[in-house]
């Protein structure tokens, strides 16, 4: 048995800005869920998406194809897409780990 | 009368015994008819019978009586039980039963009488009346249409009294209780219309007349309402009855009588078990994948609520009949029908019973089964004998079936509880079969999609790890057990021009795509190691090849090279891999991006020596993102305790069992993502020495020793 994952996601929007905050983990299914938001919100042609990871306690290495497919998206689309760092370790280490703090747009420590 | 014998008998008889001639006076007069009307012998013979003991107000009818017999013949109440009213000498009447014969003396007629007392009887029946009126005046109240409603009331409502004898049923108890009236009704004792029916509780026992609650209330106990199933032996019709009982207390507050509300719940009843047998068949049917134990299963639920037998058979991809589950209470009964199936023909004949539902797909509902049809079927003797030991009293068969595929049959069999099946079994058992059709079909697909899976996975790991001289290699693979589909994890492990390259890494998504990345990987690695050494090279090489894919495909890899001891090796996103020596372990190595995902990137390479008895462990995420209890993952601080504990002068192939138990014991449930690992343990030469290696392999120690 498969325990449900924790994810928790809320949406704010300014203009043709989106935010989605996300909490919890970031895995196979719980990456649906965003997807689905971000697919539904696109219908809106926001220019700009901030994701913030702030409460993200953990991701796999299919949130993290997620976040590099988004990533490839936003320049074929021409739309910026803004990142924030996760505080906890676990979701840290694999941005880390894997270069992805290095090469996704991820907003300088102090953020907005 | 000068049959002396017949008068002394007649003289000692219970009953009185009057005989009269024809003009009605009194011939004989036993004692017994003295005592009763209190009229002595002598006072009696001689004299007219109706001035003695019949009432002024019947005389003129007896006299007519007798007169019509004498004229014609003709005497309705003759030799028969009559009920009268009799009188005695001071005046009094009393209640008789009387039989009176004509007997033809030479040219003139007799009549013989005798005379019963039932006053006691009618005493009982006036009191009974009584309580019936008293009951009914009482129930009545104020409101005179008791009977008007009580009479048409739905539910059965009875009324008992002290012998549990009937004092009253309406309508809907008469039918209930197969009475056409009342009167019927009241003639017969209780106990034998319970002859009639097999009665069970609830919980499937007996239930026995001292249990019924008006019998519990007579005996002074509290009852509470009791459901039960009632089977009509004469009928098989099987019906839930809620009875509930209160008591009618007497002035005195003394029970004098019990109402009875026989409730008919036969409909919610049979509905609510149905309803039930269903979700629960629903519920086991998709609770596992091996579907011939939950055909089994669902087989045993049906029994006894349902029907009697219940059995399951399948066609096999030869199209022949598999017998899957036969199920039913008893398990001499089950013995019975593993004998009767040695009667069955190998080929089932296609136009009767299960062979008819098997080729033609339609269900069959037998309702009775007769005795004549089981002579008809019967091969001999004994087959005859053991069809009717099993007592088959009504059958449905039901396919399982796919669209228009026959997947096989479900067979309802009523035999013991006299149940006739109707359409709603038939009905019930199609929503069963169809359930469990999806779940064979969805059973046989997985195992087949699961055993091509595994092949695949099989075909993307090394066979057999090879041997590494002064080494020992141990791994393990397990996938995550949700899915069928291909997993991403993969090792792998090979030669190089004297060297050995070896790898470990997680290609992302699941399913043919995972698979053709991770061969992809694999087969880059191998083919690019034959002209660049630096495992950093290897990971750019396969990065701008991952590059070239679309739609994007990433994976994270470790590359170790060992050459005699040293070992180099660079990882690309993966967790770094650790080194274990006696009292310590480390991370070794530098993390680098991952593979396929970014623009402009390098890997570095790290080199280090392998102390003899150290351990190189690399694994993949899987290892740290096991989920135990609470939620809690595993982590990389469990993991370095952990082969900080196992890798303390072990095999390699101990290393990774001390790892997996590990991980079985912390983790909660089945493995949620694919886990490898690769465990690399340089031999101790001291160790070496007596396993007879080859001179080589010392060499390459004795030079690891003095670097």
């Amino acid at each position: 048995m498969v325990r449900p994952t924790k994810f928790e996601m809320s949406q704010t929007s300014s203009g043709s800005s989106l935010t989605l905050s996300i909490a919890g983990e970031l895995d196979m299914q719980t990456i649906e869920v965003l997807a689905a938001r971000v697919d539904q919100n696109r219908k809106q042609q926001f220019t700009s998406l901030t994701l913030d990871l702030g409460e993200l306690a953990f991701m796999d290495s299919s949130g993290l194809k997620y976040l590099i497919e988004l990533n490839d998206r936003s320049q074929s689309e021409a739309w910026r897409l803004k990142l924030i760092r996760p505080r906890h370790a676990a979701a840290a280490t694999v941005l880390r780990v894997t270069g992805a703090d290095t090469f996704l747009p991820f907003e300088r420590e102090a953020g907005p | 009368m000068a049959a002396t014998v017949t008068e002394q008998i007649l003289d000692r008889a219970h009953n009185a015994a009057v005989s009269m001639d024809e003009r009605g006076l009194v011939t004989y007069w036993n004692p017994s008819a003295a005592s009763m009307f209190g009229i002595r012998r002598d006072e009696a013979i001689g004299r007219p019978v109706a001035d003695l003991i019949i009432p002024p107000r019947l005389r003129s009818a007896h006299r007519a009586g007798l007169e019509r017999f004498l004229a014609e013949g003709v005497g309705p109440i003759l030799d028969q039980r009559i009920e009268i009213v009799a009188q005695r000498a001071d005046g009094t009447e009393l209640p008789v039963e009387m039989t009176i014969s004509a007997l033809r003396d030479g040219s003139s007629w007799t009549f013989h009488a005798f005379v019963q007392d039932i006053s006691a009887r009618k005493t009982a029946e006036h009191e009974h009346e009584r309580l019936v009126e008293e009951l009914r005046q009482a129930l009545r109240g104020s409101d005179r249409r008791f009977d008007a409603i009580v009479g048409s009331l739905s539910d059965a409502v009875t009324i008992r009294d002290r012998e549990h004898r009937f004092v009253y049923a309406n309508r809907a108890a008469l039918a209930h209780l197969g009475f056409d009236s009342w009167a019927q009704l009241r003639r017969t004792p209780p106990a034998e219309i319970m002859a009639d029916y097999e009665v069970w509780g609830e919980d499937g026992r007996e239930i026995t007349m001292d249990e019924i609650p008006s019998v519990r209330i007579l005996r002074g106990e509290a009852a509470e309402p009791l459901l039960i199933r009632t089977v009509d032996r004469r009928s098989g019709d099987q019906r839930w009855n809620l009875l509930k009982a209160s008591p009618l207390l007497s002035a005195s507050g003394e029970v004098e009588a019990t109402i009875t509300i026989i409730e008919d719940v036969t409909e919610p009843k049979r509905a609510e078990r149905r309803a039930a047998f269903l979700a629960q068949a629903s519920e086991v049917l998709a609770s596992s994948l091996d579907y011939q134990k939950t055909l089994r299963n669902v087989a045993a639920l049906a029994v006894p609520d349902i029907v009697d037998w219940c059995a399951v058979d399948l066609l096999d991809e030869d199209g022949d009949r598999v017998s899957v589950a036969v199920a039913h209470t008893d398990p001499d009964r089950i013995r019975l029908a593993e004998q009767l199936r040695s009667y069955e023909p190998a080929q089932l004949d296609p136009e009767r019973g299960l062979g008819l539902v098997l080729r033609t797909g339609e269900p069959q509902l037998y309702p009775e089964i007769r005795d004549e049809a089981l002579v008809q079927s019967a091969v001999d003797d004994r087959h005859l004998e053991l069809l009717r030991a099993v007592g088959l009293r009504s059958a449905a068969l039901v396919p399982m079936r796919i669209g228009r595929r026959i997947l096989g049959a479900m067979t309802l069999v009523s035999a013991e509880s006299g149940r006739v099946l109707d359409q709603s079994d038939v009905v019930l058992a199609e929503q069963v079969a169809a359930r469990a059709a999806v779940a064979i079909e969805n059973s046989r697909l997985y195992s087949e999609r699961s055993s091509i899976a595994h092949t695949l996975q099989q075909s993307l790991l090394p066979e057999q790890l090879p041997e590494i001289p002064g080494y020992e290699l141990a791994s393990v693979y397990i996938p995550a057990f949700e899915s069928s589909e291909v997993g991403g994890d993969f090792y792998d492990a090979w030669e190089v021009d004297g060297s050995w390259m070896l790898t470990i890494g997680d290609v992302t998504g699941k399913g043919v795509q995972a698979a053709a990345l991770t061969s992809l990987v694999r087969h880059t690695m191998r083919a690019v190691s034959e002209f660049v050494s630096s495992p950093a090279e290897i990971l750019a090489r396969v990065d701008s090849t991952l590059k070239d894919q679309r739609p994007r495909s990433i994976c994270t890899a470790m590359c170790v090279r060992l050459e005699q001891s040293r070992a180099t090796l660079a990882v690309g996103g993966h967790p770094l891999p650790l080194y274990i020596t006696p009292g310590e372990v480390s991370e070794v190595g530098e993390y680098g991006p991952l593979l396929g995902g970014f623009p402009d990137v390098h890997w570095d390479d790290v080199a280090l020596e392998l102390a003899p008895n150290s351990t190189l462990v690399a694994y993949t995420d899987g290892v740290t993102d096991a989920i135990g209890a609470d939620g809690m993952r595993y982590g990389l601080a469990r993991l370095r305790q952990t082969l900080a504990e196992c890798c303390q002068w072990r095999s390699a192939d101990d290393v990774i069992q001390g790892l997996t138990d590990a991980l079985g014991e912390f983790q909660v449930g089945a493995h949620a993502d694919d886990t490898a690992v690769l465990v690399i343990r340089r031999r101790s030469p001291v160790a070496l020495a007596p396993q007879q290696e080859t001179a080589e392999v010392d060499r390459t120690d004795a030079v690891a020793a003095s670097p």
